[in-house]
């Protein structure tokens, strides 16, 4: 059973992350694919850096600058996760109306959106790694690769991704049993957490309750630790207290809860959606 | 019983477009959580990000007005610019295009239905930069502003329906250009600072994006002392500009949607779903 | 029927182009429909129906030839041909899962220029008719299809169009809905001389329970068309056979020199082979039995019948509607 349960597993994903890529590679042309890849995460660093230019003493050269322009590279993978994971429901249930089928078959549910969203997470990684070289090349942003503590960065960036992802399982819940109008709800989240993680600003700024929320997500501690992996510093005063080690264990502990909580709630929406006839439901207004 | 004159067909057109828009919102209204309470999180992050470099308090009114306008700019691009593409996988286009109505009647039908949710989420912001972030304004002139900003909105829905007519031909290609269109034109048309700091150059190529003099205009009419440094054009131009925009983005748009419908038709891609 | 056209094409065509080839999905159709018939177009999937009645809704342009509805050329002024025109599909997904009944039928008639009265009087009178009356305030997502193509049929006939296309409307339907639908149908058309249906289907019964004129169309091509009972005359000098055998593993070799048999077609149904055949007279019979006793097959039932629709589409296309590959080589076609 257990290994039946694998090979489903396995073949959920496997089919979900070909379809996922058929889907998003849908374009009219590569040369459209590149100017997106580049130009949508540039100009989103952009914003910040001119927010800088305009205000910030110093400017570019403002302490502050570099931790912010790596946490809002990384960003990047937040909003486009929770959204590829997320809107796989409603697309799968009133775009292509296929949802109804994937529930027939065989497959593990939760692998087949995670596989959805592996085609959003390569493109991300593009983008980020776009934004990155941009802040490297363009903007001066001190990055030497001897530097750079790899093993932490890899490490934070795989739990940091399969954090997003199971965010975006929960989302798919949330999506599961509202209208089409969560089309956006991945976006919308990560526009929200986008104050409280400390993405662009050191959560030190907020006021204090929202500090504590701000602290309980996993997001926050690994936007802390890839920019002490990339800078050799994180930004602000707040988590400065936390050793490397203590940053990473928070960050993987807190991923395991979301990943949990995650699936739970995911599968009491699906319960929800089945008692309530919502898993083929078109709300097409 | 008389045949329906257009113009009867297009303002019933109208009204029955935006009747699914309105009720649609009424009977599953999780959108006032997704597309009203969340924005509001993300216009708070960039005044957070103000106050983190110390900038003057007007910015954070700059941050809460770009914010609002962020809502028509959302619609005009995924309520509408898309629209035409969901109505095609679901078989309502074809619908329409044999009904003796015009896709404009659609469109503006569609624009006034989901006006509603997009004004409560502007309404929103302006709420939470007024009475959480305490932004304090100095109107200049009522009758300016508003002007300012229903041409802006005249101007904006006119370029949605103008990027509508793109998807009656290249359908989900047309869904990413979309998505192209977001960040890069938060930067240009500067939702979040002023858009002098680009430089004039820019500035006024991101000029025949409505929202770019709209919200420079409103900043100018809301904030006239910190705008006196960073104000890009004086108003009574930009209030000319935007006009001027509003009438050439609707005309190209009717000769956009006729073009691309006969394109589409000759090229039998009115009725291609699942793409 | 008046002598009026309602729809007329001249050598109209579509053609694709696909990467490396070219799909001619119309090939020089010639049609005249008057004003007040009910006219049937039958066809295997992927004949051109669909096509031809997107041409004449608007929908798609014509690569060569011309086509007029009301005396409207569909190119030049598709505008105005909707004035006159509705459309109903079958297996359609159209409408807003959160309006109710009601409420998509009434948003509908607004494209029409339909005053709300008028709309809610005709939307009450059709629902009840199809039987809907009770589900006018449900939402259409907890509509079953049969209920939603229900809904979709109201939709067609509520702006009282001079023609209406009705392209396979009884697809996937139940067979009490469908014969509801056809009774509609009838009804509505017998009662307007002034209406015209065009009617695409697959299905030979409907076409020959409903249609004033049936056009038999294949590979884009319009075959035949007349009156569905001249269609059959046409077979009169013919023979038609239907056998049932025990199973047969190739029967286009048993069959397709044997003397006297013009067209033959035929299935598997349940483990059996259906066979049918249009020969040239009784004597053409023998020969087909002995082969297939040479065959080890075992005749079950013969049955001989007056020609059908079916028959004439086979005689016509070399195979019938449901498949089955066919003998001699299908029919060069002629009006």
């Amino acid at each position: 059973m257990t290994r039946q349960r694998a090979v489903e597993s396995i073949r959920s994903l496997r089919t979900a992350a070909w379809l996922g890529w058929q889907i998003e590679s849908n374009w009219a042309t590569p040369f459209l694919f590149a100017i997106y890849s580049i130009a949508k995460p540039v100009a989103g660093a952009l914003i910040l850096v001119l927010m800088y230019t305009v205000i910030a003493q110093g400017g570019l050269q403002n302490p502050l600058f570099p931790q912010i322009f790596v946490g809002n590279a990384f960003y990047i993978y937040v909003a486009m996760v929770l959204m590829g994971v997320s809107q796989a429901v409603i697309e799968d249930r009133e775009h292509y109306g296929m949802l109804k089928y994937m529930y027939v078959a065989p497959l593990n549910i939760c692998v087949y959106l995670l596989g959805r969203g592996v085609a959003q997470a390569a493109m991300a990684t593009v983008a980020v790694s776009i934004t990155l070289l941009f802040g490297i090349i363009v903007l001066g942003i001190p990055m030497p690769p001897a530097s750079i503590d790899w093993g932490m960065l890899f490490a934070a960036w795989l739990f940091g991704l399969a954090g997003v992802a199971f965010g975006g399982i929960l989302l798919g819940g949330i999506a599961l049993i509202t209208a089409r109008h969560s089309f956006s709800i991945g976006e919308a989240v990560a526009g929200a957490l986008y104050m409280l993680c400390g993405a662009i600003f050191p959560i030190d700024v907020l006021p204090r309750p929202l500090q504590l929320l701000g602290q309980a997500l996993p997001l926050t501690y690994w936007l802390e630790a890839l920019r002490r992996a990339l800078l050799g510093a994180g930004a602000g005063e707040l988590l400065s207290s936390l050793a490397d080690r203590e940053l990473l264990l928070i960050l993987a502990g807190s991923t395991i809860l979301l990943a949990v909580l995650s699936v739970w709630f995911y599968h009491w929406a699906e319960n929800l959606a089945r008692e309530k006839g919502l898993i083929d439901m078109q709300t097409m207004y | 019983m008389s045949s329906p004159t257009r113009w009867e067909i297009f303002w019933r057109t109208v009204m029955g477009r935006a009747y699914p828009r309105v009720v649609g919102m009424q009977r599953e209204r999780s959108w006032l959580f997704f597309e009203t309470f969340l924005p509001l999180l993300q216009v708070s992050a960039f005044v957070f990000v103000y106050r983190a470099i110390h900038a003057p308090p007007e910015f954070t009114g700059f941050v809460v007005l770009g914010g609002a306008m962020t809502a028509y700019w959302l619609n005009v691009l995924w309520s509408m610019a898309t629209q035409f593409y969901w109505e095609k996988e679901t078989g309502n286009l074809e619908l329409y295009i044999i009904a003796p109505t015009s896709l404009m009647a659609i469109l503006l039908g569609m624009a006034i239905g989901g006006m509603v949710g997009t004004t409560v989420r502007a309404l929103a912001v302006i709420a939470l930069g007024l009475l959480i972030f305490h932004v304090e304004v100095s109107v200049v002139s009522v009758p300016q502003l508003l002007g300012v900003f229903l041409l802006t909105l005249v101007a904006l829905y006119g370029l949605g329906m103008l990027f509508s007519s793109l998807f009656l031909l290249y359908g989900r290609q047309a869904s990413h250009l979309s998505n192209l269109l977001q960040e890069p034109i938060f930067l240009v048309s500067g939702f979040y600072f002023p858009v002098s700091a680009l430089g004039f150059v820019v500035a006024l190529g991101a000029s025949v994006i409505p929202i770019t003099l709209g919200l420079d205009a409103m900043r100018q009419l809301l904030f006239p002392t910190m705008m006196a440094q960073f104000r890009f054009l004086d108003v009574r131009i930009e209030l000319g500009v935007l006009a001027m925009l509003s009438i050439g983005f609707l005309w190209l748009a009717r000769r956009a949607l006729s073009h691309m419908e006969d394109l589409s038709r000759r090229e039998g891609r009115l009725t291609v779903r699942g793409q | 029927m008046s002598t009026e056209l309602a729809v007329k094409t001249e050598q109209l065509s579509r053609v694709y182009k696909a990467k490396k080839r070219e799909i001619i999905a119309l090939d020089r159709v010639d049609l005249e429909i008057p004003t007040g018939e009910l006219f049937g177009l039958l066809g295997p999937n992927g004949a051109g129906k669909t096509t031809l009645i997107k041409i004449l809704t608007t929908l798609l342009a014509p690569t060569g030839g011309r086509a007029w509805v009301a005396g409207i050329d569909v190119a030049q002024n598709p505008w105005e041909v909707r004035r006159h025109i509705n459309m109903v599909s079958g297996g359609e997904s159209s409408g807003y899962g959160l309006l109710t009944v009601e409420e998509n039928l009434w948003m509908f008639t607004q494209f029409y220029g339909i005053d709300g009265k008028t709309a809610r009087t005709r939307i009450r009178e059709m629902l009840e008719i199809v039987g809907l009356a009770d589900r006018a305030k449900t939402k259409i997502y907890h509509l079953s299809t049969g209920m939603r193509q229900k809904m979709n049929f109201v939709r067609g006939f509520l702006t009282n169009p001079q023609i209406l296309f009705l392209d396979e409307p009884t697809l996937g339907l139940d067979v009490q809905t469908s014969h509801t639908l056809r009774g509609f149908i009838k009804d509505w058309v017998g009662k307007r001389l002034d209406k015209t249906v065009l009617l695409t289907t697959h299905y030979m019964y409907e076409a020959e329970e409903l249609c004033d004129r049936v056009a038999i169309i294949h590979n884009g091509r319009l075959l035949a068309c007349d009156t569905p009972g001249n269609l059959k005359k046409r077979l009169k000098r013919e023979v038609v056979f239907r056998l049932e055998v025990t199973a047969i593993a190739t029967p286009e070799k048993l069959f397709q020199d044997l003397r006297g048999v013009r067209r033959f077609s035929h299935a598997e149904v349940n483990g059996h082979t259906e066979l049918h055949f249009i020969l040239d007279d009784e004597n053409a019979l023998p020969p087909i039995l002995t082969a297939i006793q040479h065959s080890h097959g075992e005749l079950i039932s013969l049955e001989k019948r007056d020609p059908t629709l079916e028959d004439v589409f086979i005689s016509l296309v070399g195979r019938s509607l449901k498949e089955g590959d066919g003998s001699a080589e299908a029919a060069e076609g002629e009006p």
